[in-house]
């Protein structure tokens, strides 16, 4: 046990591949947390997250060989993670945004979003207003205020440059600032 | 830890794992695929410059560009001319190319702008070094040749040489009043010169290349405008459109001559 603790993901993958395929549990134990923070933003039902989260771990081991290990796993299997919930809004056509108690906390945090609107932001006016905002825009969105990841790390997982990402994050904001200036103020 | 619980995601995945029903997909199926994509991408790209090259050798090597030596009045005889499948082929192939590049996730942290320009630059580069070549006229020869893979190349040269109602090319081999009989690379034409507006530099002489715009009345064509060649190799695919269809060029012997 402390002999995989040590192991980065990287390494697991690499014996899972040759040698050790029991070792994918690790990988599991690793990311279920992780992956079912970023997966409740697009499923609300319990049952069918964990059905999406189930096949993600399935789609992740059955191509990891297609998995370059020189790059970091992370944004590999985020990758497939955020693949799979477009999917997934895509089958069942939804297109809700949800966020729990503790990405509010994140939300305060986030000091450049809007001094003003932090104070009065309500939560189902920033899911609608998310939830609104052009894919493009709103992946980057989430995935840097909600999922804390670097802007390299997004650009990994949603296979964008860098430059990119920083741009679609300040658009994505902004998108969002008008719309909550709308919805509390009436004014564009 | 909620060991062999059904619920749980890891026992879940772990379980299909163990059970044989999930298995990892081998490694040389991968690189198949990357293989396939590369080579699908190289073929795409080859292929688009080639079709740029061909362009740019149809376009020196028929009589489309010099259509717009007449200004306006030469615009239809040029459009109507213009090599439209192999521009509509090289664009559709460049497109296809960076469809399949995106594809395979190549460089995907570079900015598509600067790929796209790269792709397009390295297709021209390449594209015009194929059109100085005798590859493209390689082609050409095989497309109006007697073998049998003529047939795949033809469509693209064969615009080059077609009849047109606006505009004509073609050497003389006689000269009238005021018209002319000229070569072309499907028959001899006569070229009514009654209502010419823009005429010839140097006099008409038979054996010299021209081109004329106007428009075909039945089997004459009636020019507006026409322009002599200096050069027969300006022209270098009707010339050998011309030399297919008539052989080697000798003067028609003149009328007098042949009623005796």
């Amino acid at each position: 046990m402390h002999q995989k603790a040590i192991l980065t993901d990287e390494e697991i993958v690499s014996l899972v591949r040759t040698k050790n395929q029991e070792l994918y549990g690790e990988i599991i134990r690793r990311y279920e947390t992780k992956l079912t923070h970023y997966l409740r933003k697009f499923i609300h039902n319990s049952d069918e997250l964990k059905d999406v989260l189930q096949d993600v771990f399935i789609k992740a081991f059955r191509n990891l060989y297609d998995f370059d290990i020189d790059k970091k796993f992370s944004a590999w299997i985020y990758r497939i993670a955020h693949n799979e919930a477009l999917n997934y809004l895509k089958k069942y056509h939804r297109h809700s945004i949800s966020l729990e108690g503790e990405e509010w906390n994140l939300l305060e945090d986030k000091k450049d979003l809007n001094k003003e609107t932090d104070t009065q932001l309500l939560k189902d006016q920033i899911e609608k207003g998310i939830a609104l905002i052009k894919e493009k825009y709103r992946d980057p969105l989430i995935l840097s205020i909600f999922e804390e990841k670097s802007y390299e790390e997004i650009g990994e997982i949603l296979h964008l440059p860098t430059g990119t990402v920083g741009i679609r994050i300040m658009r994505g904001k902004k998108l969002l600032q008008q719309f909550l200036n709308q919805e509390f103020y009436g004014k564009k | 830890m909620e060991k062999n619980n059904p619920n749980n995601v890891e026992d879940k995945v772990m379980s299909q794992i163990k059970s044989g029903r999930v298995k990892l997909r081998s490694k040389y199926l991968f690189l198949a695929e990357k293989l396939g994509l590369g080579s699908a991408f190289v073929l795409t790209f080859m292929l688009a410059a080639l079709f740029f090259g061909l362009s740019l050798f149809y376009l020196k090597a028929t009589d489309n560009l010099w259509y717009l030596s007449f200004g306006s009045r030469g615009l239809l005889a040029f459009l109507e001319s213009f090599p439209f499948v192999l521009v509509i082929g090289w664009i559709v192939l460049l497109f296809l190319a960076g469809f399949i590049f995106r594809k395979s996730g190549a460089l995907y942290d570079k900015p598509f702008g600067y790929l796209a320009l790269a792709l397009v630059g390295f297709i021209i580069i390449i594209g015009t070094i194929f059109s100085f070549t005798h590859l493209t006229e390689r082609m050409e020869g095989v497309a109006f040749g007697p073998r049998s893979g003529g047939a795949v190349f033809r469509p693209f040269f064969k615009p080059g040489l077609d009849e047109r109602n606006r505009g004509i090319a073609g050497r003389i081999v006689e000269i009238g009043a005021d018209y002319i009989n000229i070569q072309t690379p499907n028959r001899i034409i006569k070229v009514n010169l009654g209502r010419l507006e823009e005429g010839p530099k140097k006099k008409l002489e038979v054996g010299m290349f021209v081109v004329a715009v106007g428009e075909k009345h039945g089997e004459e064509f009636v020019a507006t405008g026409l322009h002599d060649i200096n050069n027969e190799e300006e022209m270098p695919m009707i010339r050998r459109g011309i030399h297919r269809r008539f052989g080697s060029f000798e003067p028609t012997p003149p009328p007098i001559f042949l009623e005796r």
